[in-house]
């Protein structure tokens, strides 16, 4: 569990975060939205003890305990956005420098190695690595031990195609297990795909906050339904705006935006009126245009 | 849980083995034992001689190379490896240990790894003087090698508090250092001589004698020179301090003082800032 409570903070008089409050409950898997600076990386460092808050207060953890406390970073994995590692040490040594820092048995470095598929790669050094090894470097880091909370300042930016693999690995095992993923992204098929529930951050401040199905019914709703009608009826229009108010012709089609649920009725009322269907096209709402309403961008 | 000496001597051993394959130390080491060597082998030239000189010449000549390049090196080196990459930094600073712990780990692991590079070098140069001048004057030189490794744990635990004062920022992190070492070496003294000339006798004898235990190099010179030469070859300074104090032995262990305070508050400083800063 990770609790944020007005949590804010300020960087030379810019508020980086403003009175985030933010609940991560235990055992779920929640996604941080927003645009570059939004304060989605300030709010996930401040959980991971790095950022002092300037008033309110970030706890993690069953015990509740303060994010500053070093017993609540024994809790937490932090995997940093452009996580670096020493060019001249091989990647089994800096595994192994995590791991004994962390007190983790020593079978464990060969199980993450092996994890983050390099386990080829250990005996090199990290100076040879691409960014994308690299940063699966990070998440075999990230995978030492067995921590409530996995913190992860978007994973995903840099990952190739075998880290993304990995890391939805990950993401799954620690949901199956039980634990706490709290990450950041733009890759908006990896919040579809893993989080249950997404939180949006614009300016440092929450805008919104949806659970897994919430957001999928919030995207039905901007789903839209294309029907191309052969010799439609006069009257059509207004009995299809009973059911959805925004329906509206273009050219022989009719542009039937709103929910899946309301289609079926629709073609119902398009087939009572005369109407010949010659073409149907569905498209379900995406999460980029609904992140962009959200964020107040222009679409 | 890791126990906190287990901390200290797993970074401390981290940072050793990226120190020994750090080129810049590779390199500190071979231009260390060069000059050491050249000192040791040119010093009779500017008397008129030719010839290697023994143990004690060869220390006294080296003081002032040491004074100028090891707290230039310490603060350089320590600097770097103890200002990671951002990236680095909050992955190693999110671990559940204190980070007081962790850069003091470091700072012990680099302060190894140059006086390992210092005593390739004075060692090298001292087989040469060994051969040619015999063992004379053996323990002047183990004085010299000794205040070495003393003034780079000094100017390591300034380069810690940089770091600590400017955490990610290497640039910055470096140009203090460089700032650190003008002023200690170079501008330092040049200034207290020049306040020290328009005071009265007594006012400039306690600012020289304050100049002396205040500046970690002044202290280093003077127990150097203490511990070589006795009070021969000492400065306005050194002679001033040595009046203070009533003798030579209350003089070392002032300038012992200075010296242990010089690595223990800097350090002390920059484990406690580093554990209130933001990464």
């Amino acid at each position: 569990m990770i609790r944020y409570r007005a949590f804010t903070k300020a960087y030379g008089g810019r508020r980086a975060v403003d009175g985030l409050t933010l609940e991560v409950p235990a055992g779920s898997v929640v996604a941080l939205l927003g645009p570059n600076g939004s304060g989605k990386t300030t709010s996930i460092k401040a959980a991971a003890g790095l950022v002092r808050p300037d008033s309110g207060e970030v706890v993690l953890g069953a015990e509740h305990l303060n994010a500053l406390d070093a017993r609540a970073r024994r809790a937490c994995s932090f995997l940093p956005q452009r996580v670096s590692f020493p060019e001249t040490l091989t990647g089994r040594e800096v595994v192994d420098f995590y791991r004994r820092i962390r007190h983790v048995p020593g079978d464990a470095t060969d199980r993450v190695l092996k994890f983050a598929s390099l386990n080829g790669a250990g005996e090199r050094a990290v100076g040879t690595y691409s960014g994308g090894m690299v940063q699966r470097l990070g998440l075999a880091v990230a995978t030492l031990g067995t921590t409530d909370v996995l913190l992860l300042d978007e994973p995903t930016a840099a990952l190739d195609p075998e880290g993304l693999g990995a890391f939805y690995r990950l993401v799954d095992a620690r949901r199956q297990a039980g634990g706490t993923v709290f990450f950041s992204s733009h890759q908006l098929g990896d919040i579809e795909r893993l989080a249950d529930r997404v939180a949006v951050i614009v300016a440092g401040r929450l805008v919104a906050e949806f659970t897994g199905r919430q957001l999928a019914a919030r995207l039905a709703d901007r789903g839209v339904m294309r029907v191309r009608v052969d010799a439609p009826t006069a009257g059509l229009l207004e009995r299809v705006r009973a059911l959805c108010p925004e329906a509206a012709w273009r050219g022989d089609e009719l542009i039937v935006p709103g929910p899946a649920s309301m289609r079926p009725g629709v073609l119902d009322l398009v087939r009572e009126a005369g109407g010949d269907i010659r073409g149907l096209t569905a498209e379900e709402g995406r999460l980029d245009a609904f992140y962009r309403e959200l964020i107040g961008a222009p679409s | 849980m890791i126990s906190l000496r287990s901390v200290l001597w797993l970074c401390a051993r981290y940072e050793l083995v990226l120190a020994v394959r750090s080129r810049w130390l590779q390199m500190f080491a071979v231009v260390f034992a060069g000059l050491a060597l050249a000192v040791a082998s040119a010093g009779y030239i500017l008397s008129g001689g030719h010839g290697v000189q023994d143990f004690s010449r060869t220390a006294v000549s080296l003081v002032q190379v040491v004074l100028l390049l090891v707290p230039l090196a310490s603060l350089v080196f320590g600097g770097l490896a103890l200002t990671p990459d951002r990236g680095a930094a909050e992955l190693l600073y999110s671990q559940p240990v204190p980070r007081g712990a962790i850069l003091i780990g470091r700072m012990l692991g680099v302060w190894l790894a140059l006086a390992a590079a210092e005593l390739i070098g004075f060692g090298i140069a001292g087989l040469v003087v060994q051969s040619q001048a015999g063992l004379d004057g053996l323990s002047r030189y183990g004085a010299l090698v000794i205040t070495a490794v003393v003034i780079t744990g000094v100017f390591l635990a300034i380069a810690a508090l940089l770091a600590s004062l400017n955490p990610g920022r290497r640039t910055r992190v470096l140009a203090a250092a460089l700032v650190v070492w003008f002023v200690t070496v170079v501008l330092f003294d040049v200034a207290v001589l020049g306040i020290a000339s328009m005071l009265r006798s007594g006012s400039a004898s306690r600012l020289l004698i304050s100049a002396t235990l205040i500046n970690p190099v002044d202290a280093a010179r003077t127990g150097a020179l203490l511990a070589i030469e006795g009070t021969a070859a000492f400065g306005a300074a050194s002679l001033a301090l040595l009046r203070f104090t009533g003798g030579a032995a209350m003089a070392a262990a002032y300038v012992g003082l200075s010296l242990a305070a010089w690595m223990v508050l800097p350090l002390w400083l920059a484990a406690r800032t580093l554990s209130r800063a933001d990464i």
